[in-house]
């Protein structure tokens, strides 16, 4: 500084020089300030916030979850909106809902396990036995919930506990009933129901015809695992048995094989080997379909779009095959608390909580997500017959039915574990059913190969004490 | 009929097809997102014109009001820049190393270079997501900004060592000659040679930061901090329903500005692109 007051010197500027500001120091702060322009604009999540909403925040911390975009838009409202903005407050937990679509699900998951960092409570949409050991061991949850609801759902507990292992891999708050979504008009014409495989297999050239083809996907997406599975168990083919062992090589599966080929001959386009999650849905709001199994966002879909349509689209049990009804889930839900976790234990108060009041995750479901624990819901069977909107009225009684009788795990008889998982990840029984539906392998074929592919993915979880 | 309006018609009738071909997909964006859900599912309207309760503005007042979409259009905007920002950076020097100062290796590491760029997201989203988080920027732009240049400058330079190298030297030799620092020549002579270079770069990062998925799925679930590529994905499917109207109406207005650029710099994009090309 030319004054000759400055403090010292570095032969290119001066810090401070009595009170005032130097070029340097002017860079400095600007370079400062812009940092923090930046900091609270571009990166929001690190920004220092305003004054804490919580009085004893500091205690409970914050709870990170991600779940999916639920496809009724009135659940995320109430969730992200009230529920956790309630809980939270009660707390004294700052709660953060993140939503994903359903279908980067699993890439998510593995991204957040890759860098054992994420959210504290993860949602998948299928039992997540595969990453057993990256959670915790859901059981306190459980008995907390069961403590005050009385007992789990058999298809919650199957979904979620390892018989092996006897730890609960996840927590699940919800299944959807899969019901058989119908056109009465269409069926009308026909002269038949769809209360039976037999039924279908008749109807379908009639139904196709008339330019309404039975919707059945065979393509590598979640609601061709779900619908190709359970006519599986329909005609008494399962992957594996009680003691999670594989048998799907069996009479069973050779019929169910032929039995779908036939199906797709006479009643389906091709346009089910190229289904997405979507189809089901989009195909009879579109009116082309006569017949898909859906959970009831159809019908929901329907109800805002076009009532008239969902006025003739009618809900059924799954179709009884030579084994019986033997029915899915449509979706499972179940929630995950990462070992990684930074808030276990909030984390594990927020799920058992959110179960033991489920009336309003339901109610703003619009009946799509079923408690896993059903004391959760008191009379659920008057609540989904009295539905405001339903056309005819009374049209969502029978979920109460199909949840009750007609819905089971993936992997049923024996509990869903991490071989079950990966084959429907890898969304194997699609593809044996298209092979065979396309004449590149014959029933026979299918079942032996698939069964030796499936052994082999169980033995694999097996040596790593997971079966 | 004369040569000029003979020469005229070929020319609209060999452009004309791919001039339509091309407009289609955004007439039909334009198009559903202005027609209602009813008239969408329809398979009895014709699908080229509106039917019962078409057309309407409520996907767009969906999208404005229901879904945090301006907020995506600004951190895509936000993210774009930066990385552009960062790239010049980086490439406008380091192209300018490889064409000019490396010798016989600057060939051979360009393309070393341009390997990197071909390495797929799918492959780095994993191991590039435990970096993310060992750095605290998971759920943050920052994220994208930190990532993005991983493949946006190893093209940038390669693309940008080919332009320098179509510059005639003896241009910097002349400026050299005449007292010009190395430094100076290249902020006098050789930059603004290759504004078309330097153009391409910019409209070419941009475009790749508003296209890029995987990273931005994989680091970013927060809503307000998401980018227009995911957030639209995330929150207009929900479950198994898709929101057509509104999905073609979040992708129609990124798309505009866009196109508009594109067709603003066209000569000097081409021109960017096939510089280096004849050398």
């Amino acid at each position: 500084m030319r004054d000759g007051s400055s403090t010292h010197s570095d032969g290119g500027g001066q810090e401070m020089a009595g009170g005032r500001t130097t070029r340097r120091e002017i860079v400095k702060r600007a370079g400062v300030g812009t940092i923090l322009v930046v900091y609270g604009g571009a990166l929001p999540k690190t920004a220092a916030s305003g004054v804490p909403k919580y009085r004893t925040r500091e205690l409970a911390g914050t709870l990170k979850i991600i779940q999916w975009s639920h496809f009724v838009p009135a659940y995320d409202k109430w969730f992200d909106n009230v529920y956790i903005k309630r809980w939270g407050q009660a707390n004294d937990t700052e709660v953060i809902v993140d939503h994903i679509n359903q279908a980067d699900i699993p890439a998510r998951a593995a991204a957040e396990v890759a860098a054992q960092s994420g959210h504290d409570i993860f949602f998948f949409l299928t039992p997540p036995a595969a990453y057993e050991d990256q959670v915790i061991d859901h059981a306190e949850i459980v008995q907390e919930v069961t403590k005050k609801r009385g007992k789990i759902k058999p298809v919650a507990f199957k979904s979620t506990y390892n018989q092996k292992t006897k730890k609960y891999f996840a927590f699940s708050d919800n299944y959807a009933p899969d019901p058989c979504n119908y056109r009465t008009d269409l069926w009308g014409e026909v002269g038949l129901k769809p209360t039976s495989w037999d039924n279908v297999l008749k109807a379908a050239p009639k139904l196709r015809a008339m330019g309404h083809p039975i919707g059945i996907g065979m393509s590598n997406e979640i609601d061709s695992n779900v619908a190709l599975s359970a006519l599986m168990m329909c005609f008494g083919s399962f992957i594996q048995n009680k003691e999670q062992r594989v048998v799907l090589n069996s009479k069973a599966t050779v019929n169910v094989l032929k039995f779908a080929r036939e199906l797709y001959r006479q009643g389906m386009s091709n346009e089910i080997f190229a289904w997405t999650a979507a189809s089901n849905n989009q195909a009879m709001l579109a009116g082309r379909l006569s017949m898909a199994m859906n959970a009831i966002s159809i019908t929901r879909s329907a109800e805002l779009i076009n009532p008239d349509l969902a006025s003739k689209i009618e809900l059924l049990p799954i179709p009884r095959g030579p084994n019986g009804r033997l029915g899915l889930e449509h979706v499972m839900g179940a929630y995950v608390v990462w070992k990684f976790a930074k808030n276990k234990p909030m984390a594990q108060k927020f799920l058992a909580d959110l179960e033991i009041k489920y009336i309003g995750a339901f109610e703003n479901s619009k009946f799509y997500n079923f408690p896993s624990w059903p004391a959760s819901v008191p009379n659920i069977a008057r609540r989904v017959e009295r539905d405001a909107v339903a056309k005819p009225s009374g049209k969502y009684k029978i979920l109460a039915e199909i949840a009750d009788k007609y819905t089971l795990n993936p992997g049923w008889p024996g509990n869903t574990n991490a071989a079950i998982d990966e084959i429907f990840q890898k969304f194997l029984i699609p593809q044996m059913f298209a092979e065979v539906a396309q004449d590149r392998r014959t029933p026979e074929e299918a079942a032996k190969i698939y069964d030796r592919s499936f052994r082999g993915i169980f033995q694999k979880w097996r040596n790593l004490g997971k079966i | 009929m004369p040569l000029r309006r003979r020469d005229n018609l070929l020319t609209w009738l060999v452009v004309g097809p791919f001039a339509i071909v091309l407009a289609f997909p955004f007439y039909w964006m334009l198009q559903t997102s202005l027609k209602s859900e009813l008239d969408l599912y329809n398979t009895e309207n014709n699908p080229f014109a509106f039917g019962e309760g078409s057309p309407t503005l409520d996907n767009y007042r969906f999208l404005f009001g229901e879904t945090q979409y301006g907020h995506w259009l600004l951190n895509t905007v936000l993210v774009g820049l930066v990385v552009v920002a960062i790239t010049l950076a980086v490439s406008l020097p380091a192209g300018y190393a490889l064409a000019r100062l490396s010798g016989r290796w600057g060939q051979t590491l360009g393309v070393g270079l341009f390997l990197v760029y071909l390495v797929p997201p799918t492959l780095l989203f994993l191991p590039l997501s435990r970096v993310v988080a060992e750095v605290g920027l998971q759920d943050r732009l920052a994220a994208l900004i930190l990532v993005y240049p991983g493949f946006t400058i190893p093209f940038a330079t390669w693309l940008l060592m080919g332009f320098f190298k179509s510059i005639p030297r003896e241009l910097e030799d002349a400026a050299l000659v005449d007292g010009a620092s190395r430094l100076r020549t290249l902020f006098w002579i050789v930059f603004p040679i290759s504004l078309p270079g330097i153009l391409t770069v910019v409209i070419f990062t941009f475009s790749l930061c508003m296209n890029e998925f995987i990273y931005a799925i994989a680091f970013i679930t927060s809503s307000d901090s998401k980018v227009v590529s995911t957030g639209i994905y995330t929150e207009l499917i929900r479950g198994d329903v898709f929101y057509w109207g509104a999905l073609m109406a979040a992708t129609l207005i990124p798309a505009i500005p866009l196109a508009l650029l594109y067709n603003t710099f066209l000569d000097r994009f081409i021109a960017g692109f096939t510089g280096g090309a004849f050398r």
